[in-house]
């Protein structure tokens, strides 16, 4: 008997078009991955900020907080005075503006406060030991992580209290102390030693040190003021203070003569403090600035705050000299360009002919900024430039077995940057230790960032940036109650909002939507819980134009 | 962020294999035809990119029962469908035409208009690329003005033809214009129609990536600066007086959807112009028939 | 039985007979509505067209009147009405429509894609000229133009035969999927009053069983019909299609002769008049068979040895039977009311090649005579073929009136 093969029927279909594999069709393959944003990228503290502020947006504020803290033990201080570079990079600027991230940070930090939420468990004990030179923000997020790697951990801090320049530096219409209060105890409720009053002060301390524990991190910041020689000439010690100094005092409590007029002399942070802090002493506060009001390092937030609270800027000056009389310190000022040729870093200022003119002022308070005070530790450590030498990954220095960071190993004097590095040393710390889980940290470059180009815009209907509350201006000055307030839940819940989640997939479908072969399938099991048919994916690349957040990409099919 | 709320059931009644270019707009509005149908349907094609993306023999694409006609009938083989499943008491089963352009606005066109003035019984949509693209981008009539096809090297002469207008004023039950970029409109007006009874007409602007001469990944894209620019507003019709607009102009410049289409690259500035004007007056006309009103009123009794 | 009110055709005289079936005088036209309603059609997607009208009018007031249950679709052109058949048809129900002449020509492009569906579609087709120029008239040309649509075709002579025709096609069309013509002319039968036996519901329901096709569009079955296929199968559904194109003409014996066991008429394929003997047969088809029996029975009075073959099933063409029939006839005269220029009566072509291979093949005139409704007499008939007795055929076809 004959088997024919069986024919195929010349009409009415007997199967499917799925057993074709139009796969083969495509010259490039879309991936889901994740990517970092450029606020992440930008952020000292390495946090994963679209992750969090999701969180936000589901009302899940504990899980968010929980997530922030992977890396910033400090989200209340930061969420007060960080500078933000979040925000700066952040690709919503394209529309509206740049999220809130540091107002959704403030918010969810305080929520926490509120909510007494503990911090991640210390680590297994590990049964080494580490030392960390110095109480402020870089040292205690150091001993954080530290605690968390499962390491003994002692900090050894000069002053009466632990918290650095968050407590003695930062005045508290910016960052309340019970705040800072409540943050570095539940560090060091994780079982941190703690040894104030404890300055390390010269090799020899140093070198036992080094001999007591396992590794050291250096932290101790730069706390020595730069000064005008000119100045001090003219005024001396009565007339002419350091910034910092001034806060500290201020905090400590004391009752400083200053006179009615006061002149701050600096463009950063610190001459901000200094000034809006002298307002509140009843002063007349000028700042001058060699910058102009649009480049001053100083945040713009706290400028306009000054402002408002009736300081004023005299901006793109400099005091070339000074004459002292029985009444006061007469400056003698001119208005400055900055030359544009000057090395990265550098000001070199370029008096404008004829714009000579004269300030008077009682006291003078210098805030032109700090060196590292480097006296105990070198000469054992290599320096550059007043500043301890630093591998960039493990912020370990020449020293085996010691690392730094803050502001004693950069010139970058921000406190997220500080905590962003006591985390990294402690990692760099962990890896010299040979912890089994870790390795050095990696470096984030904004290359890596989504670009605001791979933002799909349509996906995100226009929402007004919300703006932190503020005191009124004529309020402020009776004390020094908090200025910038937390958004409410609504304002959090808005401002979450418009996060547009940069390269992290939220799981909105589109991919899975806007596939004209069904080859984009949704899969729980995986980790990004969507797979693409490499069967059907004919590489048109519609999943990648409508994420609306460049969380999948294309990649060219290897040949 | 604008969440899509579309829902597709995972057991899709389109399946992958099928041959549609890559990044086809008019692959992606079968998808969400035929999703929103759903199995209890039968499907009349004639020839069109549906036609093949159908698949060949003995391969469908389509998990339905599909039956393939010619260009002219797609309207009257439907009817001759659902007239045959009502004798055999199969009323609840859905019949669904997807024909091109052509099949609808030009050849097909005497078919649609005695099935509508019939009220027969079915689902027509029209997925509109604008040209006879499966032969090779000749012009149809709904191609736009000005617009360049093989057929029409230095541009249309003269306008698309208003099929909205011209199924709307046969008084039918339903209909109303949708596009890809806007998946939930789309699968609601479906649905919608699907439900009711009578002749419903639908018709889909699916941008042919070849035929406009748009990059793979922007079918969707496109389809939405059809609407924002006003070229393309989404809107229902119901009885042939109630109008209902989703989606349309919202003031962005005609050039930001001309710009980025081969077919229109040689238009003068003038042309462009032109093109305005004509975009904004057909809005303006589109919203003033939207807002009309006469005493008596009256509702047809449907047969 | 019944007799519709209103229904001028009907008259106290109509008699329901034992069987239950009812004599009424129908024109050609109403008797195929008779027929068609009898064979029990879920739909009738239809367009009027001169002289076809009548049938839908019938069955229109039947189906009003509640004697019919079916659904006529009032299409919009020919091409809808025979569009909507096809799938009706692939769908699973059993269709009937009507048309003539340009109607006919218009569905020309459906009538492949019928045959092709395999959609046993009866239609009813009266012969009207073609335009241009405009006529009514009866000749056979638009159904001949459509011989290769692969329909079958039967040529009816008078409207009895027409009401039987219809049943006994569904019954052949549904047996070997192929749709099929049941062709008359206009006026001569299609308008033309006669007496005709309406057989009764119940029997015709035992003779065509109800239409049940395994392949359909149906959900439950899930299988598309029309996609694009590739060379091999396109040869293989042509060859499948002939083979059962080949099937026909048995079945349609067969069919025929259940008919006349059950109903007491025949027609057979074709049909044989007073052929014994004859040295000149008439081959022709239609009404003028009616004529040309008349002829056959003066010529025989008058001692000349004369026969008719009527020829009913055109397409397929019954080869072998016709040859049978004409072995050993000397002489053949076709006479027919179509041209096709160029090639001149189709049906004389087409016996021709029929007869071409035969050992002794008959002599064949091929007559042109009523062309266009040119009335053709019983007397120009007679002197027809007495003139062909004398004449040597030539192979071109000859004008006649």
């Amino acid at each position: 008997m004959n088997t024919t093969p069986k024919e195929i029927p010349t009409a009415w279909t007997t199967g499917y078009t799925d057993i074709f594999n139009t796969g083969t069709w495509r010259a490039a393959t879309p991936v889901h991955e994740w990517r970092p944003s450029p606020c992440h990228v930008s952020c000292p503290i390495d946090n994963a900020i679209p992750q969090w502020i999701r969180l936000i947006g589901e009302g899940a504020y504990e899980e968010a907080w929980l997530s922030l803290v992977e890396t910033n033990p400090f989200p209340a201080v930061t969420g007060r005075v960080c500078h933000h570079p979040c925000e700066g990079d952040c690709n919503r600027a394209i529309l509206e503006g740049p999220v809130g991230i540091n107002g959704l940070e403030h918010f969810l930090a305080d929520q926490a406060l509120q909510q007494g939420w503990a911090l991640p468990a210390a680590g297994k004990p590990l049964g080494r030991r580490v030392a960390v030179v110095g109480g402020g923000p870089a040292g205690l997020s150091c001993a954080y992580h530290l605690r968390r790697l499962g390491y003994d951990v002692t900090v050894l801090e000069a002053r009466p209290k632990l918290g650095g320049l968050l407590r003695y530096g930062i005045p508290e219409y910016r960052l309340a102390a019970e705040v800072v209060d409540t943050e570095i105890q539940r560090i060091v409720d994780l079982g941190v030693h703690v040894r104030t009053d404890t300055p390390v002060d010269g090799a020899e301390a140093f070198a036992r040190l080094r001999h007591e524990y396992d590794a050291v991190f250096v932290a101790v910041g730069a706390q020595r003021a730069k000064r005008l020689q000119h100045l001090d000439e003219a005024g001396g010690a009565t007339r002419v203070l350091d910034g910092l100094d001034y806060l500290r005092r201020v905090s400590d409590g004391e009752d400083l003569a200053l006179g009615e007029r006061v002149v701050v002399i600096g463009g950063g942070s610190a001459a901000i403090d200094v000034a809006r802090t002298a307002r509140r002493q009843g002063k007349q506060v000028t700042v001058m600035s060699l910058e102009t009001r649009d480049v001053m390092p100083a945040q713009r937030e706290e400028v306009s705050e000054a402002v408002e609270e009736g300081v004023r800027l005299v901006d793109g000056a400099m005091a070339s000299g000074a004459a002292l009389t029985v009444e006061c310190l007469t400056l003698e000022c001119r208005l400055v360009t900055l030359d544009p040729e000057a090395p990265p870093g550098v000001l070199r200022p370029l008096p404008i002919e004829g714009s000579d003119f004269l300030l008077e002022a009682d006291a003078v308070i210098m805030a032109i900024g700090q060196d590292a005070d480097l006296g105990a530790f070198g000469p054992a450590l290599q320096t550059e430039q007043a500043l301890l030498q630093v591998d960039p990954d493990t912020l370990a220095t020449s020293l085996e077995g010691v690392f730094a960071g803050g502001d004693v190993a950069t010139m970058s004097r921000y406190v997220s940057v500080a905590v962003g590095e006591g985390r990294r040393a402690a990692w760099g710390i962990a890896a010299y230790l040979a912890h089994p889980d870790t390795q050095p940290l990696p470096h984030l470059d904004l290359s890596q960032a989504v670009a605001a180009s791979e933002v799909n815009t349509y996906y995100f209907p226009s929402a007004e940036r919300t703006e932190k509350e503020r005191t009124p201006a004529e309020r402020r000055l009776d004390d020094f109650r908090e200025v910038a307030l937390a958004y409410t839940d609504a304002q959090a819940a808005s401002e979450a909002g418009r996060c547009m989640s940069c390269g992290l997939c939220i799981e909105c479908d589109n991919c899975f939507v806007f596939c004209p072969d069904m080859a984009i399938k949704k899969d729980d099991v995986l980790d990004v819980h969507y797979a693409v048919l490499d069967q059907y994916c004919k590489g048109c690349g519609l999943c990648v134009v409508e994420c609306p957040r460049g969380a999948v990409h294309l990649e060219q099919v290897k040949l | 962020m604008e969440q899509l709320h579309y829902e597709i059931d995972e057991s899709e009644v389109f399946s992958s294999g099928h041959n549609a270019c890559p990044g086809c707009g008019e692959a992606l509005a079968i998808r969400y035809v035929l999703n929103t149908m759903g199995p209890n349907t039968i499907g009349v094609v004639p020839p069109s990119c549906i036609a093949i993306i159908s698949g060949p023999q003995p391969y469908s694409s389509m998990r339905i029962p599909v039956y393939q006609t010619t260009l002219e009938a797609s309207a009257a083989s439907a009817a001759g469908i659902k007239r045959a499943l009502k004798r055999q008491g199969k009323d609840d089963v859905n019949v669904l035409v997807m024909a091109g352009d052509g099949g609808t606005y030009d050849i097909g066109f005497q078919a649609l208009s005695g099935a509508a003035e019939r009220n027969e019984d079915m689902v027509y949509v029209c997925l509109d690329n604008e040209g006879y693209m499966n032969t090779g981008a000749q012009k149809s009539g709904s191609t736009p003005y000005l617009a360049y096809t093989a057929s029409t090297p230095g541009g249309k002469p003269s306008d698309k033809k208003d099929i909205t207008e011209i199924m709307a004023a046969h008084r039918i039950p339903y209909v109303a214009t949708a596009t890809v970029g806007y998946p939930d409109d789309l699968a609601r007006k479906v649905a919608k129609a699907r439900d009711m009874k009578g002749m419903r007409f639908i018709v889909v602007l699916t941008p042919c990536l070849a035929g406009w001469g748009i990059p793979e990944n922007s079918a969707v894209r496109v389809s939405r600066l059809a609407v924002e620019t006003g070229f393309f507003p989404l809107y229902e019709v119901e009885d042939g007086e109630h109008y209902t607009i989703n989606h349309g102009h919202i003031g962005r410049p005609v050039q930001e959807y001309l710009g980025i289409q081969r077919r229109y690259r040689h238009l003068s500035p003038e042309q462009v112009a032109e093109m305005q004007a004509g975009v904004d007056h057909k809005w303006a006309l589109l919203q003033a028939r939207s807002k009309l009103e006469c005493e008596p009123q009256f509702v047809p009794s449907t047969g | 039985m019944t007799t519709t009110a209103g229904d001028p055709t009907t008259t106290a005289d109509d008699a329901m007979t034992a069987t239950g079936e009812t004599r009424m005088l129908l024109t050609g036209n109403h008797a195929v509505s008779y027929g068609a309603m009898l064979s029990r059609p879920e739909l009738v997607p239809i367009y009027p067209i001169t002289p076809q009208t009548p049938i839908a009018e019938k069955i229109s007031e039947l189906q009003l009147s509640g004697q019919f249950d079916v659904d006529i679709m009032t299409a919009e052109s020919e091409h809808s009405a025979m569009s909507a058949c096809i799938t009706a048809s692939l769908t699973g129900v059993r269709v009937f429509t009507a048309t003539a002449s340009q109607g006919l020509l218009l569905m020309h492009e459906m009538l492949h894609y019928a045959s092709g569906a395999r959609a046993p579609i009866v239609m009813a087709e009266v012969n009207r000229t073609l335009g241009s120029p405009w006529g009514f008239w009866p000749d056979q040309s638009d159904s001949l133009s459509q011989r290769d649509t692969s329909w079958i075709q039967f040529y009816c002579e008078h409207g009895q035969e027409s009401l039987d025709t219809v049943i006994q096609a569904f019954r052949v069309a549904e047996e070997l999927l192929l749709p099929a013509m049941v062709i008359h002319e206009a006026f001569y039968v299609s308008h033309a009053l006669e007496p005709v036996v309406v057989p009764a519901q119940e029997r015709v329901d035992e003779y065509l069983p109800p239409f049940n096709p395994v392949h359909r569009l149906d959900t439950q079955l899930g299988e598309s019909w029309g996609n694009v296929v590739n060379q091999d199968m396109f040869y293989r559904h042509r060859k499948a299609l002939t083979e059962s194109m080949a099937l026909v003409p048995q079945a349609a014996i067969d069919a025929d002769a259940d008919y006349e066991r059950m109903f007491g008429r025949g027609y057979g394929i074709l049909e044989r008049y007073r052929m014994d003997g004859a040295d000149t047969v008439i081959v022709g088809f239609g009404s003028m068979c009616g004529t040309a029996r008349v002829a056959v029975d003066a010529l025989r009075d008058a001692g000349h040895a004369v026969g008719l073959l009527k020829i009913k099933l055109f397409n397929p063409f019954p080869i072998e039977h016709v040859r049978q029939a004409v072995a050993g006839v000397p002489k053949l005269v076709v006479v027919e009311r179509n041209v096709s220029p160029g090639i001149g009566g189709v049906l004389g072509q087409t016996l021709k090649s029929a007869l071409y291979g035969m050992s002794h093949p008959p002599a064949v005139h091929s007559y042109l005579a009523g062309v266009g409704g040119v009335n053709v007499s019983a007397r120009t008939l007679v002197e027809m073929i007495t003139k062909a007795m004398a004449d040597e055929p030539v192979a071109e076809s000859v004008w006649q009136r």
